[in-house]
């Protein structure tokens, strides 16, 4: 048999020894119990990666999101008289690229002491979250900072209708069910 | 001895309980005491296994930067009650095709040869210990055995290729890693020269170290062993998620799955418990006496139980721990490091401890060094004699063996298909080079 050499006749002195006492094995025993250890006494902070434990209890504890998430949409009110920001311009219905926001406006006679005013009003807002892609292009295109996408995340609902977001939802935020210890 | 026949008396409340007299009685001595004894131990054992499964995904889960069991009871600690409830209620299934009275009967084969064993092992001093029986290591090896013939059924009679091959594969690697088991303990025996486990105890406590210093080659040979005997990881091959679906219980359901799972962390259990009483010394550790003569028999017993516990826990960690660094061994390196490498330095290390033993002898007994000498009925090995132990276990026999071995495996690397196929690609490589035909 013609003599071959394989990788196993290259190895150093110091690779033999490495494979002689096994310490690639006990490396890694090594690696896990630093592991185990210091899960054991390290106080918890779900979803840090540099945490022994990254493991975040969802329902019980909050994921914290990025400022630039871009999660369930909003529409936000003046926040001297409560009235709604929306001027009706439908810029955010034209920016959707998906054309899930339906905004519904009448032309009504605004007196602003003795001018009369003929004024666009915003009467229903319908925003499509099951087809909404959260690109932010409608925020964008707010004139008023009116319509936001804010940091909550938890859109899922029983039921297809309930992805119809009106306006009521909109200004005042869906009920979460609250998951307690 | 007295000592060991002592750990059989029942106590006085057992007599009191059935009326009987001290030399008369039966009753307590062989049925209530032996009873009790057995309800405790099995409780206790069968506890101790459903919470090894929350420890072992406890320890998986640190290991893995996870958390574990954590909604059921705080931290998860009643995870093995639930467990337990949902397997009780769910559907059994047997498949049509199975031969319905092997199937059924392969789980509790499993379960009964691991929990048969549990009456010799010796839990702890004088009361503790349920049987003290005199060949108790042979009558380890021999049932807990008889359990693979539980599986070889189970993957046979479930008519399912998955559990057939994982059958094969696991009866293949428990009868092999049996030998070795069986090889690694005799070393031990020469220093103990008894068979009974609490014999084995007794001896250590005597001899005032735990053998594992006297026999470090038989010790790993006998832990790679168990945990090849056991279907752990490393060698967790029987059942291969990645390869075959479950292994040979992949067709069981509801309890008798259970039972399968039961047996598996029994013999776990069992062979940790015979690791400890053979090389670490059982429930004695250093100081026990002075307890015993202190603080009164019941905190000497428990105390002892507690040290046996403590000590089979470390090595059930050892084990999960392994599990969860070591990636698997391919079939053929199973196969090799068992018969090439773990049965061998059995041999080896059977035969140069002998040698060893002989040499210690004093010379009125055809030795040589004077180093162990015969007090109170037994060979007591002297303080020179110790560290002669110790320095033959680690500085001779281990490299001796190792230099033996590999200087015997490297020639049968030739039929290494690694080696084969890098000769076949040269070969084939040369030719072409030469312009000759190469068969396709």
């Amino acid at each position: 048999m013609a003599a071959v050499t394989t990788t196993k006749q290259k190895r150093s002195i110091g690779q033999i020894i490495k494979r002689l006492l096994l310490l690639d094995l006990i490396e890694g025993l090594f690696l896990t119990f630093k592991y185990n250890v210091r899960a054991l006494y390290e106080p918890r902070e779900g979803g840090n990666p540099n945490q022994a434990i990254y493991t975040e209890q969802y329902p019980l504890e909050r994921p914290r999101v990025s400022e630039r998430f871009r999660g369930a949409p909003r529409l936000n009110l003046d926040p001297e008289n409560g009235s709604t920001l929306c001027i009706a311009c439908d810029l955010c219905a034209l920016a959707c690229p998906v054309d899930c926001i339906e905004v519904g406006s009448i032309r009504r006679e605004v007196r602003d002491g003795e001018k009369v005013n003929k004024k666009k009003v915003l009467t229903t807002f319908i925003f499509d979250t099951s087809r909404c892609m959260f690109c932010n292009l409608c925020s964008e295109a707010c004139p008023t900072d009116c319509l936001e996408l804010t940091q909550s995340f938890e859109l899922a609902v029983y039921h297809r209708s309930g992805f119809r977001w009106d306006r009521e939802m909109l200004e005042k935020g869906i009920n979460y069910v609250r998951y307690t210890k | 001895m007295p000592e060991i026949l002592a750990l059989l008396i029942a106590p006085d409340w057992v007599r009191s309980l059935t009326g009987e007299r001290r030399p008369n009685d039966f009753w307590a001595e062989y049925i209530v005491w032996p009873l009790i004894q057995i309800v405790i131990v099995l409780f206790i054992v069968l506890t101790v296994v459903a919470y090894l499964v929350y420890l072992e995904r406890k320890v998986s889960a640190f290991i893995q930067a996870r958390l574990g069991p954590m909604r059921v009871g705080p931290w998860g600690l009643l995870q093995p009650a639930a467990d337990g409830l949902k397997l009780l209620l769910k559907e059994d299934i047997i498949p049509i095709k199975a031969d319905r009275l092997v199937f059924s009967i392969a789980p509790i084969i499993s379960v009964v040869a691991t929990l048969v064993v549990l009456a010799v092992i010796p839990w702890g001093a004088a009361w503790a210990t349920i049987a003290n029986v005199n060949i108790g290591l042979l009558f380890v090896l021999a049932v807990s055995s008889v359990s693979v013939l539980g599986l070889v059924l189970a993957g046979w009679s479930s008519n399912s290729k998955y559990s057939l091959l994982g059958a094969l594969r696991s009866s293949a690697q428990m009868v092999s890693y049996e030998v070795g088991m069986g090889l690694s303990i005799i070393g031990a025996l020469i220093f103990a020269r008894t068979l009974s486990l609490s014999g084995i105890v007794e001896a250590q406590r005597a001899d005032g170290l735990p053998y594992f210093l006297f026999q470090p080659l038989g010790f790993l040979i006998y832990l790679i062993s168990a945990l090849g005997e056991t279907n752990r990881a490393p060698f967790d091959l029987p059942e291969a998620e990645s390869e075959l679906v479950a292994g040979y219980h992949t067709e069981y359901s509801g309890f008798r799955w259970a039972l399968f799972f039961m047996a598996e962390y029994t013999a776990m259990l069992v062979t940790s418990a015979v690791a400890v009483t053979l090389f670490l010394g059982g429930w004695y550790f250093p100081g026990l006496d002075w307890i015993r003569s202190n603080w009164g028999q019941t905190v000497y017993v428990l105390l002892s139980v507690a040290a046996f516990a403590a000590k089979i826990g470390a090595l059930i960690y050892a084990y999960m721990w392994f599990r969860w660094t070591w990636p698997r061994y391919r079939y053929d390196q199973l196969m090799e490091l068992g018969w090439k490498w773990l049965i061998p330095a059995g041999l080896v290390n059977v035969v140069l401890t002998a040698i060893w033993y002989v040499l210690a002898l004093p010379e009125a007994q055809g030795g040589v060094f004077g180093f162990v000498k015969q007090t109170a009925g037994r060979y007591v090995p002297t303080g020179a004699g110790k560290i002669y132990f110790i320095l033959t276990g680690f500085i001779i026999t281990i490299p001796l063996s190792w230099a033996l071995l590999a200087t015997i495996n490297r020639r049968s690397r030739d039929f290494n298909l690694h080696d084969q196929r890098q000769l076949q690609i040269k070969l084939r490589s040369e030719r072409i080079k030469r312009n000759e035909p190469v068969a396709e």
